[in-house]
């Protein structure tokens, strides 16, 4: 079988000049095996056009700077390959997040905010002693953990969340599920009516109206439809009580 | 924090509304089905759709049922209102989303507001045909005889998805349901529901003048 001929249309934006609208740009490209969206967009920026702006760091799924649009779908770029894809794929960045021109996004001044208003850090009244021995967490506790700290903020629940889009305050899926891994923590000393403080809100887990597009998304595959249902009841046993 | 914001601060009011919002909305499923099961007496005959409707008359159940329906259908709104994009911005950038992501579950949600935007209509309508004429089966016979046939059919299938919807986003919020079986098991249960009502409207139609 004969390589595919391949047509990408890219979302193409530079907030510096915004005279020029933002616009889709068409670029083509051969197939070649075992190809990725980090080869694809590498060799048009090589090869076609050195100006079109994106990220990617590690490619290899665990940076997540590569999230954007993939014929519609919140995804990683480094982790499709371009033979699940049609011959024509548009390219498009991730919303919500600032833009910083074509596919790139700051994703991160996002992640800063929100981890500062979910106070997302272990609060303690404990003072270090480095001498101690360390205090055990039974196995299960820690996997489960684990298994919430596994998100690389790559902003694909955030993109693919209508709520997110549309109100700039909400936490989303990643700050929910960021606020879980606390509630789960033996060492983060908060009660239940702290956590109502920072996720007990329209702009925290209230303000989540289910469309789940962030569980259908997550390119690391987070439970997060779990994890927001937990955070939702513990919420309403907090909120029932206050 | 800015001060307007630390000057109104509610502590938990957004939780109060999205818990009006979900008990009611359980509340309102549950009575459309029993509702429609009501309605599905005529299937036992005549006879058996005018007494469970002289039953409800007779000891005041079709006062409370509406009282009930129209302190729960308010509380419903006024709860799922703020949900509803209200800026014209905020509706572009919905349905542009929608479009883009071609999510199942996001489109539903917005085919939930247009339903319930329009059962608004429908519903009031339909609760003060309902007070003033009454119930049995003469009545609604000559009302499927007339263009009101169009409106028991946009009604019931609204009210059923809008239901269905719902049930499901709500389920899917709270629990640990496994999303794809429940999703079967809602449209089992609405196409059922739907079918009952339809079947329902057609006997009443061919009943027609014989009443």
């Amino acid at each position: 079988m004969s390589p595919r001929h391949l047509t990408f249309r890219i979302f193409r934006y530079n907030p510096d000049t915004p005279k020029h609208p933002p616009s889709i740009q068409s670029y083509e490209l051969q197939e070649e095996t075992g190809m990725t969206l980090f080869i694809v967009l590498n060799k048009i920026r090589e090869e076609q056009d050195p100006s079109l702006k994106f990220d990617f760091v590690c490619r290899a799924g665990i940076c997540g700077s590569c999230g954007m649009l993939i014929n519609g779908r919140p995804t990683l770029a480094c982790k499709t390959l371009t033979r699940d894809l049609p011959a024509e794929i548009s390219l498009m960045p991730l919303p919500v997040f600032k833009l910083l021109g074509d596919l790139s996004v700051d994703t991160g001044m996002w992640f800063r905010d929100v981890s500062l208003r979910t106070e997302a850090w272990v609060h303690t009244g404990k003072t270090f002693n480095p001498n101690e021995q360390e205090e055990r967490m039974d196995n299960e506790t820690a996997l489960n953990i684990y298994e919430v700290e596994r998100c690389i903020e790559c902003g694909c629940c955030i993109g693919g969340c209508a709520t997110a889009n549309i109100k700039p305050d909400f936490i989303g899926a990643a700050g929910v599920n960021r606020v879980s891994r606390f509630m789960i923590d033996p060492r983060d000393e908060r009660d239940e009516q702290e956590y109502f403080e920072v996720v007990g809100s329209e702009d925290g887990i209230f303000g989540c109206v289910g469309l789940m597009a962030c569980d259908d998304n997550c390119p690391i595959g987070i439970p997060l439809q779990g994890q927001l249902a937990y955070v939702r009841r513990k919420m309403a046993v907090a909120g029932w009580k206050r | 924090m800015q001060l307007q914001k630390a000057l109104t601060r509610t502590s938990k009011a957004d939780f109060i509304t999205e818990m009006v919002q979900t008990v009611s909305g359980l509340l309102l499923v549950g009575f459309l089905w029993t509702h429609m099961l009501f309605v599905g007496s005529i299937l036992l005959g005549v006879e058996a759709f005018n007494r469970l409707a002289g039953f409800m008359e007779q000891f005041r159940l079709l006062d409370v049922a509406v009282v009930f329906v129209i302190l729960t259908v308010g509380a419903h709104v006024g709860a799922v209102f703020r949900r509803i994009p209200s800026r014209w911005q905020e509706q572009k950038i919905v349905w542009k989303h929608a479009r883009t992501i071609k999510h199942s579950d996001t489109w539903s949600w917005l085919f939930q507001a247009v339903t319930g935007s329009a059962m608004l209509i429908l519903v009031i309508i339909h609760v003060f045909i309902v007070v003033y004429a009454g119930i049995n089966a003469k009545l609604s016979a000559d009302r499927v005889q007339s263009w009101m046939l169009g409106f028991y059919i946009v009604l019931l299938l609204l009210a059923e998805y809008h239901a269905s919807v719902g049930l499901y986003r709500a389920l899917v919020k709270w629990g640990y349901v496994k999303r794809r079986s429940l999703k079967k098991v809602l449209s089992v249960i609405t196409v059922c529901t739907i079918a009952l009502g339809l079947v329902s409207l057609w006997l009443f139609l061919s009943l027609g003048d014989s009443l």
